[in-house]
């Protein structure tokens, strides 16, 4: 008997909870629901909470995650309209505002093909867009040109404008630029200009510190150069003086100018044989003159 | 009535190869990776069925072989013919016993291994491909295999039967094996229609599912033969068939659990376990046992503990509770499904990279350079203030004036972030995390392309990373993300890889050029101090002069006076003697020609000529 009773309890627990897993169906906060009725969508749940529905396959219950999703788009090439090519990725927040419209309008109603279909919208409104700026809108130096924000937001006009035509059943909340860059041929264009710029750098340098030492060495040969006339000058004041000074001492020979003329010519006839000199004397040269007194060698015989 | 199981046995092999053969071909045309698992399971019933039914043959021929002796000692009534040795007498008996002893267990490692091999191609294929069902052709693919489902499940129900009122031990394992592979067929169906009720990962879990079970099979298959080895033989005692598999009788019914238990037991052991009081007090209150550990399991969904560091968002019917936001520590709750738990490390520091993405190779390099990648690095537009403006006729310089007016720089950015608000972590968005690294990206992009390249490597970097902390965090807060960003920092900021050596050649064009001012500077010291020691020097030797000009004239003024006395006492001998005094000593090293002749008519001449001496004649001088 007591078998009897806990096969029944066990029994009617496994009824319960299949006739639950049949008949009862749960909305999280995070998500809405579509309610369809042998195909057809009869109710749009938003609210969170357990819900009654008819089993399989009277009645299906489609969950989507009410959330904003995030999706960035390809990293795709565009003109600006300055003809430069740019690479440009921008990034969305979207979510399903329409879960009834999402259902019937989203091959699958699935995130995926969502997505697939508003890349090829965010990318229209993206070339459109950027097409209309030159490149120094996107990045420039000065921030007072700069339209990052402008450019943003027409992007998201033009989406949410594509969008709210359609009524795809979503919403864009939010969208923003995540990359920029530059196609590969470009980029390399770039670099060689980087490579010139530091070039120009190294050349400003090199002459700038050529420039520099050749000024010092000039100063420095000047400065130098006044040093030694000074000095130059200097010295022939002084020996001046000593000239002055020594004169003092020529009212002494004024005493015998004869015989001081006469010194001065020796010192004069001594300093002027102070080099190495030749001289030819005849035998009339004193003392030389000794010669001519000596007696001549006889005649041979 | 007597029953021929070798029939069963036949038809059951017909059946297993037949279906196997369709079940591959519907596997294949509806592209089902449970229906190929199947195929495979169907595959090793067939070959089981054949053993089984092959063996079964042996021991119909012993049978009629021993009903023949009998009926020859009987009619002979002569003892003498079983005096002769058994395997004389007992041909096929021996042939059973040698295919018992030997192909028998040969075929179970070959089908252990067929099992196990199967299993794991199986779930390395079903990890590949993840091409779906193909939709057209789902409904008779389904319809097909629900109908090998049922064909399966008859005959293997029969044969089942058949194998327990006949006691036919020989019959049970391809019964099983076929019971099993209606299960399996009915699996394969259902994750057909889970693909059509938009659940298109149902045929690849199935799959994984019956993986896993084919394993199993091959494990239990491999400890049946290792535990062989140890059993206790029992002289008259009947074996089990080696590929009789409990797991598969167990799947094909699930009813003989004790059963297949019990016998396990008795089977490994040698005696009847399943009698003792242990085993009966097991089979009878397991039920209450089973649901008492499933009303535990219940109860023990009633409390959560929510770890240090963590929160959790308790939801009741996925309604989040009115202050539902469950801090550290030990919480009652509604049992599952009322009500679940989900947990967030909110204290822990999360961090993503902007700009880089890490390397754990390079990140083990002690130096890090700008002219080696030290990480996969990314390439971001940056503003340039100043652009020279080359123009010239060449090609190369032509390329420079496309070049658009923005430089390329690499940043490397760790961002570290804390959950502060669970609620809005969990609810806003569906990726926060992503959406977290898409703003934070947004944000650097934006600030460099309104920076100059330079300043922002410069002098404005410091001040770059709290800007970037200050807007990043503004857009996680205008998106309502619940995050505190706790760090944004310019790991390193450097031109790309392959122009960054041209800045260090600029660095080095700086230090050149120091260099060469300093050297200006050491030769204008040199240049100055030598003309100011020669100035000193110019300026001593005249002062010297000075000197000895003051001196000498004194000195000359006083022998003047001395000699005044000597010159007015005897004036031309004085005068002779100081002529021929200095003549003397001036003329002492001179060259001296004196010329004796009185012939005035001759004409002598000297060449008076320096001669250059012979060794200045040697030498080499270059023509440069």
């Amino acid at each position: 008997m007591n078998r009897n009773v806990l096969t029944l309890i066990i029994g009617g627990v496994l009824v319960v909870i299949f006739a639950l897993l049949l008949f009862v169906f749960q909305v999280r906060q995070s998500e809405v629901a579509v309610v369809t009725t042998f195909g057809r969508p009869v109710e749009n749940l938003t609210a969170p909470g357990p819900y009654f529905k008819w089993p399989w396959p009277v009645q299906n219950v489609y969950k989507f995650d009410q959330r904003v999703q995030n999706f960035e788009d390809k990293f795709s090439q565009t003109f600006t309209a300055d003809n430069n090519t740019l690479l440009v990725s921008v990034y969305v927040g979207w979510k399903i505002n329409d879960a009834s419209a999402f259902f019937r309008k989203i091959p699958g109603a699935s995130v995926p093909a969502a997505q697939q279909l508003l890349e090829g919208i965010l990318r229209n409104a993206k070339n459109q867009v950027i097409g209309k700026h030159p490149l120094a809108e996107l990045v420039n130096a000065n921030p007072a040109d700069l339209k990052f924000e402008e450019i943003e937001t027409n992007i998201l006009t033009a989406v949410v404008g594509q969008l709210s035509t359609n009524n795809y059943g979503i919403e864009i909340e939010f969208l923003g630029i995540k990359k920029l860059g530059l196609p590969d041929s470009v980029v390399q264009t770039v670099f060689q200009r980087m490579t010139s710029e530091r070039q120009v750098l190294i050349s400003k340098l090199q002459y700038d510190g050529e420039a520099q030492a050749t000024i010092i060495k000039s100063a420095a040969d000047r400065q130098a150069s006044e040093t030694v006339n000074n000095a130059v000058a200097d010295a022939t004041r002084i020996r001046g003086q000593g000239e002055a000074e020594a004169a003092l001492t020529l009212p002494t020979f004024e005493r015998n100018p004869q015989l001081a003329n006469f010194l001065l010519r020796v010192d004069a006839l001594k300093e002027s044989l102070n080099q190495r000199s030749t001289l030819i004397f005849d035998e009339r040269t004193a003392p030389f003159d000794l010669f001519r007194s000596l007696p001549a060698n006889p005649p041979s015989q | 009535m007597e029953r021929n199981v070798q029939k069963n046995g036949l038809v059951n092999l017909l059946a297993a190869a037949i279906v196997f053969i369709a079940v591959f071909f519907v596997a294949v045309y509806v592209n089902s990776l449970a229906g190929r698992v199947a195929a495979v399971f169907l595959g090793l019933t067939m070959l089981v069925a054949l053993i089984s039914w092959f063996q079964m043959r042996l021991g119909e021929n012993e049978r009629l072989e021993k009903l023949e002796v009998e009926e020859l000692a009987r009619a002979k009534g002569d003892s003498t013919l079983f005096e002769a040795r058994d395997s004389e007498v007992f041909p096929a008996r021996r042939s059973r016993e040698q295919f018992e002893r030997f192909l028998v267990p040969g075929f179970c490692v070959l089908l252990c291994l067929l099992e196990a091999g199967g299993a794991w191609l199986m779930w390395n294929v079903a990890g590949k491909t993840l091409n779906p069902i193909l939709a057209d052709r789902a409904l008779p693919s389904l319809a097909l295999l629900a109908v090998f489902a049922l064909l399966l499940f008859i005959l293997g129900r029969f044969s089942v039967t058949i194998a327990r009122l006949e006691n036919e031990r020989l019959l049970r394992p391809s019964a099983s094996f076929l019971l099993a592979g209606a299960y399996i067929c009915f699996l394969a169906a259902l994750a057909v229609a889970g693909f059509k009720a938009q659940f298109p990962l149902a045929d690849f879990y199935v799959a994984r599912v019956l993986c896993v079970l084919l394993g199993l099979i091959a494990a239990e298959l491999l400890v049946t033969l290792l535990l062989e080895i140890y059993r206790p033989r029992l002289k008259g005692r009947i074996s089990r068939p080696l590929y009789d598999s409990r797991l598969v009788g167990l799947l094909g019914q699930p009813e003989g659990l004790f059963t297949t238990a019990a016998q396990a037991l008795d089977y490994q052991f040698g005696f009847k376990v399943s009698d003792t009081w242990l085993f009966k007090v097991l089979k009878e209150g397991l039920p209450a046992l089973i649901v008492a550990q499933f009303a535990v399991l219940l109860l023990s969904t009633c409390v959560v503990f929510v770890d240090a560091g963590e929160q959790a968002i308790l939801e009741f019917f996925g309604r989040p509770v009115a202050g539902g936001v469950l801090q550290p520590g030990a919480h009652l709750k509604l049992p599952w499904p009322f009500e679940k738990v989900y947990r967030f490390r909110t204290d822990q520091i999360q961090s993503f990279s902007i700009g880089f993405t890490p390397d754990s190779q390079s990140e083990n390099e002690q130096v890090i350079l700008w002219t080696v990648a030290h990480n996969k690095e990314e390439n971001f537009l940056v503003a340039n203030r100043e652009i020279p403006t080359v123009k010239s006729e060449d090609t190369e310089t032509n390329d420079l004036l496309k070049a658009p007016p923005v430089s390329l720089i690499t940043v490397s950015i760790p961002v570290q972030y804390q959950i502060t608000n669970v609620l809005d972590w969990a609810y806003r968005n569906s990726e926060p995390t992503n959406l977290l690294a898409d703003l934070a990206t947004r944000e650097v992009v934006r600030y460099l392309a309104s920076v100059d390249m330079n300043e922002i490597m410069s002098q404005t970097r410091l001040e770059a990373a709290d800007i970037l902390r200050e807007r990043v965090q503004a857009a996680a807060d205008q998106r309502s993300l619940g995050v505190k960003i706790i760090f944004v920092g310019l790991q390193d900021i450097h031109p790309p890889t392959k122009v960054a050596g041209d800045y260090e050649k600029v660095v080095a064009a700086e230090q050149t050029r120091q260099a060469a001012i300093l050297n200006a500077q050491a030769q204008a010291i040199r240049t100055n101090s030598l003309a100011g020691a020669q100035a000193f020097a110019t300026t001593n030797v005249a002062a010297s002069t000075r000197q000895r000009l003051e001196v000498e004239a004194f000195a000359r003024a006083a022998l003047f006076t001395n000699q005044i006395p000597a010159f007015q006492a005897a004036p031309s001998v004085y005068r002779q003697r100081a002529y021929f005094h200095t003549f003397a000593s001036a003329t002492a090293n001179a060259r001296k020609y004196v010329l004796l002749v009185t012939n005035t008519q001759d004409v002598i001449i000297f060449n008076l000529e320096d001669k250059i001496s012979e060794d200045m004649l040697n030498i080499n001088v270059d023509n440069k």
